[in-house]
């Protein structure tokens, strides 16, 4: 049957299997299920659902590709399943992680009392690169400058969650998981419903309310749109769900223009004004006024109607300097700067390269270490040491030697695994995965959507789960209550 | 609602009728051919005229070809150098439905994502060498389910009201193209009977008109009878009349202020001039009326097009309308 012949890695936490090849507790019922299938039977099962996402255009774009060739985020139907203490736990700490990046970022734009406070170099934040200096002293509309976060986890050798990665600024991702569930539950409804497992499809209306909290006027009279960059974009399937989900108009910038420092959207009644912009833009492509003369992009002045408290923007301009990795290295102090209280959610050490006793080690030991540009995402500016040639390494040395600020490393971690399917030998096999929660984030306090994205590396070996690397994704089955 | 996805739907509503319209076209074209004892050429020729690319198809196939039943159809199906081959409908169908995913329903989308993927894929292709006629009929199955989808499961508001104005001016256009394919035959006064009435006949199925038509004329045959059924008749939903009456009334629903509009003051206009040709109706004359109905059409598009931008913004008074809200 399906499971038979599994076996995890040694030295890596398995999801579901314990070191003896015996499924979890937690995910003893979900399991029952799914191990009657036979290998075929899952096959078939897996075709199916692939072509299902396919057909509902369920997809991403390519950006190396001219043609604008669009691809499935592949799925593995065996899901990744979460105990339910053990996810209680990471909800706490990640409320408690945006209450504190939240308050470093008003800071940063405030009074800047950790720098002050010697607690962050203000080096470290003068130089990076989505600081935004102008919007310093400015209040958001609203007051919540990380409505929508998206923190990335994952599990190390021991079973413990580590966060690897904040992602504070527009991360993507969340349309998939509501899209996952829907088609999990369409193939293995017995399995979903002896498993009870706690539901995701009420993220769009959660954060329809979230965004309608930042309005500057009565929320019943509010008009929020979402802005994405266009058709071309690689998230543009999401910027579509989102908006079809929660009934509101997908707008472009080219839809939208300001007046009197208001925004208003072009309709076919003529101009009519908008309260709140669930951006999906980066900072920028805002407003050509405000960032770059150069750019055609964007809707001039929208920065001015901002200022003055005309328009709420979700996420909030200038958030990249709090989820900049050379950053990362200070969350646990922020959390005990302006909480008092002691972290709940481990992290990994991590060097910071822009510290010269930093670099030094980095250099020496790049057989060993991950290595990853503080500014980009996607899986893009990284070295995985242990697996990268001696030309590679050499190559990155220069650079670190170079920028050192931008760089940080981090030793590998043995990233945990989950069964998962491979078409080509037609069998389960471990393969390494993360997870990434979402968490809406209103004046009145958070809401984790409970599991998140689990992505994961289809390519025996690899620990790289980006889409744009070749990963895919599993549902998240977080559980209702533990099995006994 | 925003001016780009109106804009968008309307386009998105006259692709899918022009697929559609295209398949039926050349499926019933090639039915014609088996028929009637008419040369090959009299029945593919009109076609190309009619879609308003003979010069093109000349240029890319030559003269010769365009008596060739295998040549056009190819070029209507595949060729994307044609801007109304069934491959550029469908893929510009898709653009705009993909631009304006959020305004469809998911039901809609999914029925155009899926014709879009089957028919660049080898199933496709094998379909259409295979079995020419079952190709069509997918073709035209699959927009007849998306025009359906849309009524079905969409709100009846301002997004479906662009679309079916987008499938009411389509059509328009497509069935005057249709009526004028053979209208050199509608003003000769042939002899030969049997030839005539399979050309009317092919005409009806060629606007989905036949049994409707049947109904009405309690089987009599004629030039003139099937000429003023398809121009005329207020309850065939491709008659002329019928879709300028309908447009009116959206554009009415749309913009209930815009007496003054030029759209609608033009389609009413169109649709008041074509009712005082009724009575005097010859079809010698059906050229010419074919003419002014399809440039007419044309302009109003041309206007609708720039209403849909809404009124020009002066800045101010776009703010001083708005400062309450």
């Amino acid at each position: 049957m399906l499971f038979d012949g599994y076996e995890p890695i040694g030295g890596t936490y398995d999801e579901l299997m314990d070191v003896h090849g015996q499924p979890r507790a937690h995910a003893r019922r979900a399991l029952g299920v799914l191990s009657k299938l036979s290998a075929p039977e899952f096959a078939q099962y897996q075709s199916l659902a692939e072509l299902s996402l396919y057909n509902q255009g369920v997809t991403f774009s390519v950006y190396s590709d001219k043609q604008g060739t669009e691809k499935i985020f592949p799925i593995c139907l065996v899901p990744r399943v979460i105990a339910a203490a053990e996810w209680a736990r990471v909800e706490t700490g990640l409320a408690q992680r945006l209450a504190a990046l939240g308050a470093f970022l008003d800071d940063i734009y405030g009074e800047q009392r950790i720098l002050k406070a010697g607690i962050v170099p203000p080096d470290l934040i003068m130089g990076a690169k989505f600081y935004l200096p102008k919007v310093h002293g400015l209040k958001p509309p609203g007051g919540v400058r990380i409505p929508i976060a998206g923190i990335d986890l994952i599990r190390g050798p021991d079973g413990t969650f580590l966060v690897l990665e904040d992602n504070v600024r527009t991360p993507s991702g969340v349309s998939y998981v509501v899209e996952n569930r829907l088609v999990t539950k369409r193939i293995f409804q017995n399995a979903m419903e002896q498993s009870a497992v706690r539901p995701v499809e009420q993220y769009p209306s959660q954060l329809a309310e979230t965004l309608r909290s930042l309005s500057p006027v009565d929320p019943s009279d509010t008009r929020i749109v979402v802005l994405t960059p266009g058709p071309f974009n690689s998230a543009y399937f999401e910027h579509t769900f989102l908006a079809r989900t929660m009934g509101l108009d997908l707008v472009e910038p080219k839809d939208l223009f300001v007046d009197d420092d208001t925004l208003f959207v072009r309709t076919t009644h003529g101009p009519e004004r908008v309260h709140v912009v669930y951006r999906r833009v980066d900072d920028a492509f805002l407003d050509p006024e405000f960032f770059r003369a150069d750019s055609l992009l964007g809707v001039p002045g929208l920065m001015r109607a901002y200022a003055a408290g005309r328009v709420a923007l979700a996420n909030a301009p200038g958030n990249g300097c709090a989820d900049d990795k050379a950053i990362y290295p200070f969350v646990p102090d922020m959390i005990r700067y302006y909480l008092s209280e002691t972290p709940i959610l481990a992290q990994v050490d991590t060097y910071v390269c822009a510290r010269p006793a930093d670099l030094a080690y980095v250099v020496e030991n790049l057989g060993h270490l991950v290595v990853k540009a503080v500014d980009e995402a996607g899986g893009y500016g990284m070295l995985m040491g242990p697996q990268a040639s001696t030309k590679e390494r050499d190559e990155f040395r220069q650079r670190l030697r170079a920028e050192p600020r931008r760089y940080i490393a981090q030793n590998r971690i043995e990233l945990s695994t989950c069964p998962t399917w491979d078409p080509r030998k037609g069998a389960l096999g471990p393969r390494r995965v993360d997870l990434r929660p979402f968490i809406l984030t209103r004046p009145s306090g958070s809401w984790v959507l409970p599991g998140g994205l689990t992505r994961v590396a289809l390519v025996e070996g690899s620990y790289v789960v980006n889409s744009s690397q070749g990963g895919g994704s599993k549902d998240t089955w977080v559980q209702k209550e533990d099995a006994a | 609602m925003i001016s780009r996805v109106a804009e968008q739907c309307f386009w998105f509503g006259r692709y899918i009728d022009r697929a559609e319209s295209t398949a039926r076209l050349l499926q019933v074209t090639r039915t014609l051919v088996f028929d009637a004892d008419i040369p090959v050429t009299q029945c593919w020729r009109p076609l190309v005229i009619v879609s308003g690319e003979l010069p093109s198809f000349v240029a890319r196939h030559g003269e010769a070809a365009v008596g060739n039943g295998d040549i056009i159809q190819r070029y209507m199906t595949w060729e994307p150098e044609n801007l109304v081959s069934l491959r550029k409908s469908i893929s510009a169908a898709r653009e705009s439905a993909r631009a304006i995913r959020e305004a469809l329903s998911l039901e809609a989308w999914e029925e155009v994502n899926e014709l879009y993927l089957w028919f660049g894929r080898e199933d496709a292709d094998r379909l259409y060498r295979e079995n020419r006629e079952h190709f069509y009929r997918r073709v035209r199955n699959s927009a007849q389910l998306i025009l359906g989808l849309v009524r079905s499961t969409m709100l009846h508001d301002t997004p479906m009201s662009f679309l079916w104005l987008g499938v009411m001016l389509e059509r328009v256009g497509q069935t005057a193209r249709i009526l004028d394919m053979h209208h050199h035959t509608m003003s000769l006064e042939t002899q030969h009977q049997i030839v005539e009435v399979a050309l009317w006949l092919s005409l009806l199925h060629a606007c989905s008109g036949h049994e409707a038509f049947v109904k009405k004329s309690q089987g009599r045959i004629s030039a003139h009878s099937v000429a003023a059924f398809l121009l005329f008749d207020a309850r065939f939903p491709r008659s002329l009349r019928y879709c300028l009456r309908s447009a009116c009334r959206i554009v009415g629903d749309i913009w209930p202020d815009g007496a003054q509009r030029p759209s609608r003051t033009q389609l009413a206009e169109l649709s008041d001039w074509l009712d005082t040709q009724e009575g005097a109706f010859a079809p010698k004359a059906i050229h010419d009326l074919l003419t002014r109905v399809v440039d007419s059409t044309t302009e109003i598009c041309s206007h609708i097009g720039q209403e849909i931008l809404g009124p020009p913004e002066t800045a101010t008074t776009a703010a001083q309308a708005q400062t309450n809200q």
